[in-house]
């Protein structure tokens, strides 16, 4: 399965190349989207991992640019250190994950306990990158910067710690965590200021992290509005971006976490979306006003119906398989499927098939 | 045109994803980002027509099932994956499959 992904990456990014080419953008640029590609691919844990020589000597380039962002895909899986092969991609390539299963099992005690563990050593994959929350960026940007080294030096967690442990709050957990990794950034790297994490994340100036709360509420919400909270990050943090040697502070004294959607935007959109409805709720009204028991049958009708199935068809970290189908047959209520050329997600792993049949009771 | 099916997969998604960061950091265009997902689109069709070579049999319960613009949807309880190496179980499971029978079908670019 990993060499047929492989491969079809492979393909799929030289043929682009040309693409690329001719849009005149940089090769580096698609350098670039391959180790994103792979990176993601390996955190989802659905194929195994491999393939990331590039990775690090991209991740050398990157550390000025920096534009990684990372959000809790589809599977959020702990992937836990032990599996290493080359110890410094390895540790860059898990850190993504495990900061992934940090951020989906909601972080208090696991950034508390991270920051605790910080100091006892920094030789495991373990507790470096417990540092870092769904930000799994942000550990690959330091580490590259770096080289090989850990940046996060055992002193400074410690300190990092006093300022961050206060912080922490059931929404902000990710805000103390990224503090941790700046405040040592700010000793081993004076010079990176320009570390922005897009879209939803914490732009690092090397010092503060000021902006979590917004940039928290901005995770939080779609991601197409990250786009302009992204912004928003950028240019707070680059404003404070000279001052070196600062603790870390929160300067935004109400952190509440927006779950549901930050920003205009999203009660704009609202806005829109109930006047559509009204005047869809209208038309309806009138169409039926020959059949008066259409409109009231249809509350009834979903009242009948089992509330599960709604549950069932919007839920979607299901297992879902793409395929194509030769043919479908049905006899009363026994179904038999004839498909072909799918590719499943079964439990978090990928599969895939030539041919699938099947046989279920409707 | 191949399907754009398998743009909601692992490795689809996590392209997309990754498209979606360059686009954010102004390193491509959605132009080019929609040209790579139609090259992406084409060479997981060959691929996986070409490159895979294993057959699966499954077996549980139909929840529900949808016909439409020629794509079934159903989903499904409590079934189980046979493959000649092991066997999977999930709970509930989605499929969509495209009609298959001949991929012409589609409008062509």
């Amino acid at each position: 399965i990993p060499k047929l992904y492989r491969n079809v990456m492979e393909d799929v990014i030289n043929e682009v190349r040309e693409l690329f080419l001719d849009e005149g953008v940089d090769e580096q640029v698609l350098m670039e989207l391959k180790t994103l590609w792979e990176s993601k691919l390996m955190q989802s844990k659905a194929v195994d991992g491999f393939h990331t020589e590039e990775q690090q000597a991209l991740q050398v380039q990157q550390t000025q640019q920096v534009t990684q962002t990372q959000q809790p895909s589809q599977s959020q899986q702990v992937l836990m250190p032990p599996a290493q092969q080359a110890p410094q991609q390895q540790v860059i390539v898990q850190d993504p994950k495990i900061l992934q299963h940090m951020s989906a099992t909601g972080m208090s005690a696991a950034a508390t306990a991270a920051t605790l563990a910080l100091p006892t050593g920094m030789a495991g994959v373990g507790p470096y990158p417990q540092l870092i929350t769904s930000q799994g960026q942000i550990l690959q940007v330091v580490r590259a910067a770096n080289g090989a080294q850990y940046i996060i030096q055992p002193q400074q967690p410690i300190m990092v710690q006093q300022q961050v442990l206060p912080q922490m709050q059931p929404g902000g957990v990710q805000a103390p965590v990224i503090q941790q990794v700046l405040t040592p950034l700010q000793g081993a790297l004076p010079q990176q200021t320009g570390v922005i994490i897009q879209p939803q994340q914490i732009v690092l100036t090397g010092n503060k992290v000021q902006q979590n709360p917004q940039v928290m509420q901005a995770a939080m919400a779609a991601q197409t509005q990250a786009g302009p909270g992204g912004a928003q990050v950028q240019a707070q943090a680059q404003a404070h971006s000279q001052a070196q040697g600062q603790p870390v502070q929160q300067q935004q004294p109400p952190v509440m976490l927006q779950v549901d959607g930050a920003g205009d935007t999203s009660t704009e959109e609202d806005d829109e979306d109930e006047d559509e409805y009204d005047e869809d709720e209208d038309e309806d009204k009138d169409k039926d006003g020959g059949e008066d028991g259409q409109v009231e049958e249809e509350p009834l009708n979903s009242g009948d119906d089992v509330s599960d199935e709604e549950d069932q068809e919007l839920f979607d970290t299901e297992n879902v398989v793409v395929c194509q189908y030769d043919k479908i047959h049905r006899s009363k209520n026994k179904w038999k499927f004839h498909l072909k050329d799918g590719i499943m997600n079964l439990n978090g792993r990928d599969y895939v098939f030539s041919k699938a049949i099947g046989d279920a009771e409707w | 045109m191949a399907y754009q099916l398998y743009r909601n997969t692992t490795l689809g998604n996590s392209l997309q994803e990754s498209l979606d960061e360059l686009i954010q950091t102004q390193q491509i265009t959605p132009q080019l980002a929609l040209q790579v997902l139609l090259q992406f689109d084409k060479a997981i069709n060959t691929a996986l027509a070409n490159r895979v070579r294993n057959r699966v049999n499954f077996k549980g319960s139909l929840n529900t099932y949808r016909f439409c613009d020629n794509v079934w949807t159903f989903v499904l309880n409590d079934v189980e994956f046979r493959e000649v190496t092991d066997l999977v179980k999930v709970d509930k499971m989605k499929i969509v499959a495209c009609d298959g029978k001949n991929t012409g079908s589609n409008p062509a670019e």
